[in-house]
């Protein structure tokens, strides 16, 4: 068995929003609508203070709450632990807006472009009404992993069929691949470092592991 | 998106110094849909193939519906911020006749105006980026003859600038970096380079972390790098300079000296030459070569006596030297006291306690002394590393400066205090320690290893505007008068820009008292691209006025924008994915580029161009036909002027006709041709269809090129540290050429030649000003920084939308960032408008309440405050810029100003939070 996962590695993200950016760019995000983002959050008082970033996104859980909730089945995880939205039978209902603890996903009830009601060349070539007044979020770009058995090619070796944000990640804190296949390079990385998943308390099984510093423990 | 029409094009994103990097550009029916990383570059690129965040904007860029996509004229002649330009489309003809037709007027004139300088100025944006936007517009310039780069677009007070014209003179380092990929210790004075540093250094810092490497991060606030440091130490502004001299005495007082590279500073510094009673080397009396004593035969000999192993500290009895003083003044010494630049550290720091510091920069006395101790601790002295073959000292210790750390008035005492601790350890220019970049004073600029020869004194030959009595230039030759006031400059192609450019700013509205220069002139035209100094320099309210009286400008056009709302013709220029160029790319560059390759990569046209916007190269060459300037254009470009190497070399020969009005394509084919032959010593020729295809043709090279310390120890030359002779003998001789013209304006940046820095209560400076001003200082109780953003930092992407969306992400991109604390006793709340008083004007935002800034400190990111920027003028983004006035006093000896402003800041009247 596939089990698609991403790490991210916190000892290395600086917040620099690349990841959003390319995200946005490669699914054709309307503004406002961020599959995915890193968050910047500051614990503690001055002078003792701790700042952090933190990237978020669908955790495509191994038992998903957005699953659960959706009248129409819309919501879906796949074999591969990818957890996918069927644009077409989605009606927007919101509930699984509102069971996803990890907030993350949205509905966009408006037809948005960057600079007004006109969209520009390249957003009209991106634009997807189907995903008007439907629930969306951050697919591990669905579309390029399902291209990787007819290529021949891996996902998170392959940049062709890996997640965009993983590609973009300037401090290359984020991979993808299968922890089901012990020598992919999530694997290999999740046995030599400590790592945790948002919210594992929920039994929701997040696909997403953080990468942390056994220093920080302390703190 | 996947279509049959889809295409993936390789090219470069250089937005910022930071850069070039590689990307590709996906194109979908001739539309650009999305940038991404270039993986073809991942084994060559040190940040692996990918760009950052801004690169990602240049879709939106492309497709802004804000562009100037058409030829403009202005027709309102009066000119000001509240005056429409009426700007007008005319076409490419019309608009390129006018110009021609205004630059014959200026060259029948002459190309030098009665004052002595160029009639014709250019501003171009930050860090010679622009250069590779331009195409071959710098062959164009070449051939038109003098022009004045003095009007800065923030130079000198956005960068780092005192460390350019200081780092070139001690270590050939325009900029400063660590060797991150060895070192185990970074010692971080505001330097922002997870945010500024681009790919290459997130990359390699993002390793570094990973394998475990300290970074303490001293600053007022925490950045982005303090966020990812391992320590964030909250120092009270501008007072860096105390914080290092207390380490440095700790480190010389507190610690045993065998923690010292002891033969380092005694083989490769100063630190050994003899110091006379007047403060000047002892000096051979026939040579006039600087004496060291030699321990075993205990007397004093030239620096440059074989055999001889000089005493690194002690007294000495010189029976006769002489001492060569400003001017040449000699002096005649009998049996005097003579002691070593060592001693003269060390005593001169003696005085700087941990104990002295604390009180000065809020910083406990136990953490200063306990940085040291982790610095020595680190340096792993006595160590080795082999490097391409060769066995090279490991120091991995290294110290960093951030902007208004390194510019302004303490930046001379910072950058030389930097430069001391890493000597000290033998940690300068070597793995690990700390590392300059690349040269642009001096050349050549592709191989900094190559612009070190040996000169006077032991010391690497220095290229410095003359300050003795026959060659001083007494007349400016530029508008910042560079030549005239800050001999470490020099005058190389670089040097006016890096010149004090706020003086020529200053001085269009206000000269001091006694000004005795040629009154400045306004340019009869002036060129402005990829630059926006009324927002992006200070007091911008003012020079906004002074832009205004200009009487002609020319800007090559992306959107309207706060400088060319006063212009006079707009040219839509091809943006970054729509034109042609091919640049250098590799070797070692700012900020962190450390590359084991070099070569070139091509830009090209993605897409074609929206509207009626040209291609830079395509302008260039039709000003030049129109100027009856293509013989001389061409020529330029023949040189090299145009790209990376010169069109004819050795074995080949791909130079244009001079005569002839070539295509951009077939100019780029032939740089192309040219480069890649040249790069591959004749083995290889690649042409443009080639690049077009590959995007960058790249060679290996040593990895030993990045450190300098064997080229100096090849050469036998000596580190110019830590006692700076020169530069206290050059200051008193431009002190006796501005006196003898009975200029004494600039007697306060006389006082920073010294030997030694001391400390001179520097935040108290702004204090001063305040009071010389009329004002009360405790009515401005908080320092105003200004922190750079790396979805901003020089994109000239405000009107990005992408940008803006992405950004709010990150703290500090809606407003002002504040302490909580502080906010509360003002009463304050997370998102309320305030306003940010200086004694000059008010800029407003919102309020963004932290914890991780100090009490006293309030912090802007980057430079907004647009009121002409579509798009960006609706964001009511508050600016430094706005209310930091430019201050003569507050200018130091390089030109430079620190990016800092007293100010006062409470909720904006008649607002409920």
């Amino acid at each position: 068995m596939t089990r698609y996962a991403m790490t991210v590695d916190l000892r290395r993200c600086v917040g620099c929003q690349t990841c959003t950016a390319a995200c946005k760019q490669k699914n054709g995000t309307a503004p406002g609508v961020q599959w995915r983002k890193v968050l910047d959050i500051e614990t503690g008082e001055f002078p003792d203070v701790r700042r952090t970033f933190m990237p978020v996104a669908c955790m495509h859980c191994d038992e998903p709450p957005c699953e659960e909730v959706c009248p129409t089945t819309a919501t879906q995880k796949r074999d591969d632990g990818l957890v996918s939205i069927d644009y077409d039978m989605c009606i927007g209902c919101s509930n699984c807006v509102m069971a996803c603890p990890y907030e993350a996903r949205s509905i966009a009830h408006d037809v948005k472009f960057a600079y007004g009601d006109k969209p520009m060349a390249n957003e009209a070539k991106m634009f997807d009404p189907a995903r008007i007044e439907v629930a969306s979020k951050c697919t591990f770009c669905i579309e390029r992993i399902d291209q990787a058995h007819e290529q021949g090619l891996t996902p998170g070796v392959h940049p062709e069929v890996t997640p965009a944000c993983v590609n973009s990640c300037a401090s290359g804190a984020m991979l993808f691949g299968d922890i089901e296949d012990p020598n992919s390079n999530v694997s290999k990385l999740l046995k030599e470092t400590q790592s945790f998943r948002q919210h594992e308390e929920l039994g929701t099984g997040p696909g997403v592991y953080y990468i942390w510093d056994k220093n920080d423990e302390e703190l | 998106m996947n279509s049959s029409n889809t295409k993936t094009v390789p090219s470069y994103c250089y937005n910022c110094v930071a850069g070039p990097d590689p990307m590709k550009v996906e194109v979908v029916d001739g539309v650009a849909t999305q940038v991404m990383p270039n993986f073809d570059a991942c084994d060559s690129h040190p940040g692996k193939g990918r760009p950052c965040v801004k690169a990602y904007g240049l879709v939106q860029k492309t497709y802004n519906p804000h562009r100037v996509l058409q030829p403009m004229k202005r027709t309102n002649p009066n000119k000001g911020m509240d005056e429409d330009p009426g700007f007008v489309p005319i076409s490419w003809d019309e608009a390129l006749t006018l110009l021609t037709d205004k630059l014959n007027s200026i060259r029948a004139k002459g190309l030098i105006d009665e004052q002595g300088t160029p009639r014709t100025a250019a501003t171009f944006g930050h860090g010679g980026t622009p250069m590779y936007y331009m195409g071959t517009f710098p062959a164009f310039l070449a051939s038109w003859g003098p022009i004045d780069f003095s009007f800065g677009s923030g130079q000198g007070v956005k960068c780092v600038h005192s460390e350019h014209l200081y780092g070139e003179f001690w270590h050939r380092a325009f900029t400063v970096a660590a060797d991150t990929p060895y070192t185990r210790y970074v010692l971080s004075l505001g330097t922002n380079v997870d945010a500024t540093g681009g790919p290459c250094a997130i990359a390699r810092h993002a390793d570094a972390r990973v394998r475990g490497y300290k970074r303490v991060q001293v600053e007022p606030h925490q950045s982005v790098t303090g966020a990812t440091a391992a320590e964030w130490v909250p120092i009270r502004p501008k007072t860096d300079a105390a914080f290092m001299f207390a380490l440095i005495h700790s480190m010389l007082h507190d610690h045993p000296r065998n923690e010292l590279d002891i033969d380092f500073l005694r083989d490769q510094t100063a630190s050994p030459y003899l110091v006379g009673p007047d403060g000047l080397y002892l000096r051979d009396p026939d040579s006039a070569k600087p004496l060291i004593w030699d321990s075993e035969q205990q007397q004093a000999v030239p620096f440059d006596r074989v055999n001889v192993i000089p005493a690194l500290e002690g007294t000495f009895k010189v029976g006769h030297a002489i001492s060569v003083d400003a001017d040449d003044e000699r002096h005649q010494l009998n049996d005097i006291e003579a002691t070593t630049g060592f001693n003269k550290l060390l005593d001169h720091v003696a005085q700087y306690s941990p104990d002295w510091a604390a009180r000065i920069c809020d910083i406990p006395a136990d953490t200063i002394r306990r940085i040291a101790s982790e610095y020595l601790d680190n340096a792993c002295i006595g160590e080795t590393i082999e490097i391409d073959g060769a066995t090279l000292p490991f120091r991995p210790v290294a110290v960093t400066l951030g902007k208004s750390v390194n510019n302004g008035w303490g930046a001379y005492e910072c950058c030389w205090a930097r430069t001391v601790m890493a000597t000290l350890v033998g940690a300068l220019e070597v793995p690990g320690g700390t590392l300059g970049t690349t040269v642009r004073l001096n050349r050549p600029h592709e191989d900094r290893l190559r612009s070190v020869k040996p000169g006077i004194d032991g010391f690497m030959e220095q290229k410095l505007n003359p300050t003795d009595k026959e060659n001083w230039v007494a007349k400016p030759t530029g508008r910042n008068a560079h030549t005239t006031l800050v001999p470490i400059v020099g005058s190389s192609a670089w040097s006016q820009a890096l010149g004090p450019t706020q003086l020529a700013w200053m001085f269009q509205k206000d000269r001091p008292e006694g000004f005795n220069l040629p009154e400045p002139t306004k340019p009869d035209i002036w060129f402005i691209f990829r630059s926006n100094p009324a927002i992006s320099f200070w007091d911008t309210r003012s020079l906004n006025k002074s832009i205004a009286d200009f009487p002609y400008t020319v800007s090559f056009a992306y959107t309207l924008d706060e400088t060319n709302w006063m212009a006079d013709l707009l040219l839509p220029e091809a943006t970054d994915l729509e034109s042609t160029q091919l640049i250098p790319i590799g070797g070692t560059k700012f900020v962190e580029q450390f590359w084991k390759h070099k070569g070139a990569i091509l830009r090209q046209k993605v897409v074609e161009p929206q509207g009626e916007a040209k291609d830079f190269t395509w302008i260039s060459t039709e000003l030049a036909k129109r100027m009856d300037l293509l013989d001389k254009y061409n020529t330029a470009i023949n040189r090299g002027a145009g790209g990376v190497a010169p069109l004819r070399g050795e074995g080949y020969d791909f130079s244009l006709d001079i005569n002839k009005a070539h295509q951009p394509d077939e100019i780029w084919d032939a740089v192309c041709k040219a480069t890649s032959t040249e790069l591959s010593n004749n083995e290889e020729t690649k042409d443009l269809d080639w690049y077009k295809e590959n995007g960058l043709y790249l060679k290996p090279i040593p990895q030993k090129s990045w450190y300098l310390y064997p080229t100096m120890k090849e050469l036998g030359i000596r580190f110019e540290m830590p006692y700076q002779e020169r530069l206290l003998r050059i200051g008193k001789e431009l002190g006796n050429r501005l006196h003898e013209k009975d200029i004494a304006w600039w007697d306060e940046q006389l006082s920073e030649y010294s030997a030694l820095p001391e400390w001179h209560d520097i935040p108290g400076r702004w204090e001063t000003a305040l009071k010389n001003e009329g004002a009360d200082p405790d009515d401005y109780p908080f320092w105003l920084l200004a922190t750079k953003s790396m979805q901003y930092h020089t994109g000239a992407n405000v009107s990005i939308q992408l940008m803006r969306e992405v950004s709010q992400n990150v703290r500090g991109h809606t407003g002002v960032i504040m302490n909580s604390n502080s906010a509360a006793k003002l009463g304050i709340a997370n998102g309320d408008r305030v306003e940010i008083r200086s004694n000059i004007g008010v800029t407003i935002g919102r309020a963004e309440l932290i914890q991780g800034v100090r009490p006293d400190t309030l912090v802007i990111v980057g430079q907004f405050d647009h009121w002409a920027t579509p798009y960006a003028k609706d964001l009511e983004m508050p600016s430094l810029n706005t209310i930091a006035p430019m201050s003569l006093e507050l200018t130091d000896a390089t030109g430079s100003g620190a990016d800092i402003v007293r100010v006062a800041i409470s909720k904006v009247k008649g607002e409920t939070s």
